[in-house]
């Protein structure tokens, strides 16, 4: 006799929290159609185009963390981007429409400015591929090795675009160290001569 | 040291220039005055040379490479020649190296060739310790004041406008903080073209005393 409240009260409960659960049932399918409503975390990869900077001092030594602003074509005043390059004075970045853009590194009152020309084909919309397997890679690129230039950028040959002419370019004109030698040898040689010609044209000079 | 182009706003690079056409005509005007203007054309020359090659000499300490300037060596050796030649050797560094730039030509002239200019005036005060000193012990220990004051003070002017012209976009903490660290390696290079200018002119002295500025 004292038994049935309760029976009926646990017979209530339950039927609350169906009632409940009822509720809910929409709203979780809705939740695993928008696929991460709560904890759940999804990573997608595309690939893209992506241009690196390879910074470097001309000595060779790359600049490592040294700060970089990006400048997009539309706004040359404000940085749309700003970061610092990895240990090997690396820096990535994808432009996302096409233009001029402007890419300064800057280090101790060191740097220079590149101007990236970044045509529309480049830009054009990689496939982009999703799968089960997540991945934190975002971008696609090849390494770039031997830069000794200045600020040199070399696009990556992104393995979903085929047949895409990488181009590259540099802050400065590389040149060799013969080059550089014999470029120095010419001015040094010049002044040698003036120093000779004055010397020589005025005889109550010191030398 | 040498500032490159697209760093500084127009309106200091403007300022550079300013300053460096002010102190060119009146350092060739001081010269103009001299009995022979042209008689230390050669030694200026050569010193041009040597300042031209100097900042191809790098010395790894980190976070930058710094280089041997000699603006110092030359306020010394050279006098009021020393703002035209510095102003020579960084026009062909700028062209032939792009070390520094030709927008930033006047600033880096003011800012190296001004510093000469007080090396030079460092120098020229050397007569009055040498009743104390000796003569070879008043031009060693003024040339090495002189050398090391010349590049002292440029890298307090590089220190002050790349500070002051932090663009906007950029981190100022660790851009100043990378700032500050090239200026304290620098402090190594300031000692060795003390002791430089006082070797050069050591030498000078007891080989060919009559190359010793006046």
């Amino acid at each position: 006799m004292k038994g049935q409240p309760i029976i009926w009260q646990r017979i209530r409960w339950q039927r609350i929290r169906w009632q409940h659960l009822g509720a809910l049932l929409p709203l979780v399918l809705l939740g695993m159609a928008e696929r991460a409503i709560a904890h759940g975390v999804v990573l997608e990869y595309n690939a893209t185009q992506a241009y690196e900077v390879t910074a470097a001092y001309d000595t060779g030594t790359p600049m490592a963390e040294a700060q970089v602003a990006v400048f997009s074509p539309d706004n040359p005043s404000e940085p749309w981007m700003t970061g610092t390059t990895d240990a090997e004075g690396r820096f990535l970045f994808t432009p996302p429409s096409p233009g001029n853009w402007e890419v300064q590194v800057r280090q101790a009152g060191h740097g220079d400015l590149v101007v990236i020309a970044v045509e529309g084909e480049a830009i054009a919309a990689a496939p982009t591929a999703e799968s089960g397997s997540p991945s934190t890679e975002a971008t696609d690129t090849t390494d770039t090795p031997g830069v000794d230039t200045e600020t040199a950028m070399e696009s990556p040959a992104t393995t979903l675009t085929p047949g895409e002419s990488s181009n590259s370019g540099s802050s400065s004109p590389s040149i060799t160290g013969l080059q550089r030698g014999l470029m120095a040898g010419s001015v040094v040689w010049g002044f040698v001569g003036t120093a000779l010609f004055f010397s020589q044209r005025n005889p109550t000079t010191k030398r | 040291m040498h500032i490159p182009d697209g760093l500084l706003p127009p309106q200091v690079c403007v300022g550079g220039y300013a300053i460096t056409g002010l102190a060119t005509w009146y350092s060739l005007r001081q010269i103009n005055r001299r009995e022979d203007p042209s008689a230390e054309v050669p030694k200026a020359a050569l010193m041009t040379a040597a300042f031209f090659l100097a900042s191809s000499i790098h010395i790894p300490i980190p976070p930058a490479s710094v280089h041997l300037v000699l603006n110092g060596l030359l306020g010394v050796v050279l006098g009021y020649f020393a703002f035209p030649a510095i102003l020579i050797g960084l026009f062909f560094q700028a062209i032939m190296f792009q070390h520094g730039g030709l927008t930033t030509l006047g600033v880096n002239a003011a800012m190296m060739g001004g510093a000469a200019l007080l090396a030079s005036f460092i120098y020229s005060l050397h007569p009055i310790a040498k009743k104390w000193l000796g003569d070879r012990w008043t031009i060693l220990s003024f040339a090495f004041v002189g050398g090391a004051t010349g590049l002292c003070f440029s890298v307090l002017i590089f220190l002050g406008l790349v500070i002051t012209q932090i663009p906007a976009g950029f981190n100022a903490e660790a851009e100043r903080a990378a700032i500050y660290g090239l200026a304290i390696a620098h402090l190594p290079i300031i000692l060795l073209e003390g002791f430089f200018t006082a070797a050069i002119m050591l030498f000078f002295y007891r080989v060919k005393p009559e190359l010793l500025p006046d």
